[in-house]
């Protein structure tokens, strides 16, 4: 790994619903989704129930950890001690290629070249130890 | 059925940091309310709050400081829309006989460090899937949302800076609010960024305070000084699975609301709106139909927003100007709207109000405030 993850970092609660996509994260810096098996809805975040019909039947599986930018802002003040020394950070809402819109964290090199509609995938598998979620980069 | 409606009003003084309890600020309130009402502590018999600071305290627990026996007890979930639920709560169950008159309660005993802390665990889909990414309180969610807007519509930072600013000079006749400094087009286009496009004055600063509505029979307010709850609604969660969305519940409602009332915003005198920051006042103006929707921008250019502008909007100055008391903010503009039916604005008065709308947005939660409200008001 590159950096370790900074000690003040908020925490994630682990759950026995979302453990399989904090385990493939951690693991294998991946993203895992639920997919309803009754109706095929993609689901984000983790849930016990599909939001759409209501089956318990969630499978996990592996995504394809692309998407594009929709909207974002770059946050330069007020953030977290955790946060500061990478300041000023990317957060945006990235609709996945599995058509579900995720907010999360957009690791850019040139904070001034990020624009809606751009295309990103997750950050490299040795950067992913840095971050306690599914974190994103400039494709 | 009894014609019930809002009899009283109070607010407690605001501060930068909290030189007492959240309870306190509250009980301030509510004094200054009864007092305005003409009734005294006995006669109320039903309590609610929408603070989103008091756990493990309640409603409940609230008559319990107070010295209260109540026949009827609510406590919201709204988070910052929970202020107009819980007050056209109160007027069903006034109407009811579950409870002849209620205080309607909320505030809280906070600082920006209080509220830096808090929010990051405001709810697990919060704390669990926002908070580790560092999204800066929740400015960043709002960033994100401002963009989208601007980006669908070409709406500009300069046609949204006239909320602010406006609502500045709304403070500024306003003895009460916190930010009573000048401020111009230009300084708040130079403000230093916090979450861009967000700058400083689009965001609210966290304060300590508290505000009241009673509800009760409205030939038990002094004579003329009682406000009709004409209509009333909510909304949660919609659109359902967005996130970062440039629209709110209130598009749901919209209608409803107007035909319920007997007229729309063309008869009305102003907006109380919530504010925690520009770009949900524009969403709101447009989702209750002051304006066509993608329109606010061209809208605020060509308006003025001050209590003595063409479209009178958050006339005290709003939580932007006056500071956020936390679940209090959904609350503080039904206080100022009573205060403007009541013909009690100062030197802040809208002439000849008489009608105005009351909108809450909250719980923000994945994405957006999943909670919606609005109320229209009448003076009786
Ligand atoms: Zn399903």
């Amino acid at each position: 790994m590159t950096a370790p993850m900074h000690p003040a970092m908020p925490k994630v609660q682990e759950t026995l619903t979302n453990a399989p996509m904090l385990a493939a994260w951690r693991a294998e810096g991946a993203l895992a989704l639920q997919r309803c098996a009754d109706c095929a809805t993609v689901v984000f975040f983790p849930r016990s129930v599909c939001p759409h019909c209501w089956s318990t039947r969630l499978d996990w599986f592996r995504a394809t950890g692309t998407g594009r930018i929709v909207s974002f802002s770059v946050i330069h003040r007020g953030l977290p001690e955790a946060f500061q020394a990478d300041a000023p950070i990317v957060l945006a809402e990235v609709a996945l290629a599995e058509g579900v819109p995720m907010i999360a964290r957009v690791a850019a090199p040139d904070v001034g070249a990020v624009r809606s509609g751009m295309a990103v995938r997750l950050v490299p598998r040795d950067e992913a130890a840095r971050y306690p979620l599914p974190t994103f980069a400039p494709a | 059925m009894r014609d019930v409606g809002i009899i009283g009003y109070g607010s407690s003084v605001y501060e930068k940091k909290a030189s007492r309890t959240e309870m306190s600020y509250m009980a301030e309130a509510a004094r200054a309310a009864l007092a305005s009402a003409g009734l005294a502590k006995a006669d109320v018999d039903g309590i609610s709050t929408s603070s989103t600071t008091l756990a493990p305290d309640n409603a409940v627990t609230a008559a319990e400081y107070l010295g209260l026996t109540v026949s009827w007890a609510s406590v919201s979930n709204a988070g910052g829309a929970g202020g107009p639920v819980n007050v056209l709560d109160a007027v069903r169950a006034v109407e009811a006989g579950r409870a002849s008159a209620v205080l309607c309660l909320a505030g809280a005993a906070q600082d920006g460090a209080f509220f830096r802390d808090r929010i990051g665990r405001f709810n697990r889909s919060i704390a669990d899937y926002l908070a580790p990414h560092g999204c800066g309180g929740v400015n960043g969610l709002f960033g994100i949302v401002q963009r989208k807007h601007m980006e669908t519509y070409g709406t500009t930072r300069r046609q949204l800076g006239r909320i602010a600013v406006d609502q500045r000079a709304n403070a500024r006749a306003n003895p009460a609010a916190l930010l009573r400094a000048a401020m111009t087009i230009d300084d708040y286009l130079a403000a230093p960024v916090v979450a861009d496009p967000l700058g400083l004055y689009d965001c609210v600063m966290p304060c300590s305070g508290a505000e009241a509505i009673l509800v009760g029979p409205l030939d038990r307010a002094p004579a003329g000084k009682g406000v009709r709850v004409k209509a009333g609604r909510e909304c949660h969660n919609h659109p359902a699975g967005e996130v970062s969305p440039i629209r709110g519940g209130w598009e749901t409602f919209r209608e409803a609301l107007y035909d319920e009332a007997g007229f729309g915003p063309d008869a009305m005198q102003f907006v109380q709106a919530y504010d925690d920051y520009p770009i949900m006042v524009a969403i709101q103006l447009e989702d209750l139909g002051f304006c066509a929707k993608g329109t606010v921008g061209p809208f605020l250019a060509s308006r003025s927003v001050t209590f003595d502008g063409d479209l009178p909007v958050n006339t005290g100055g709003g939580q932007l100007s006056c500071g956020q008391t936390g679940g209090g903010g959904g609350m503080i503009g039904l206080t100022e709207a009573v205060r403007q039916l009541r013909g009690e604005g100062g030197a802040r008065q809208v002439p000849g109000a008489r009608r105005g709308l009351v909108s809450g947005y909250g719980m923000v939660a994945y994405g957006h405030g999943l909670s919606s409200s609005a109320l229209v008001l009448e003076a009786a």
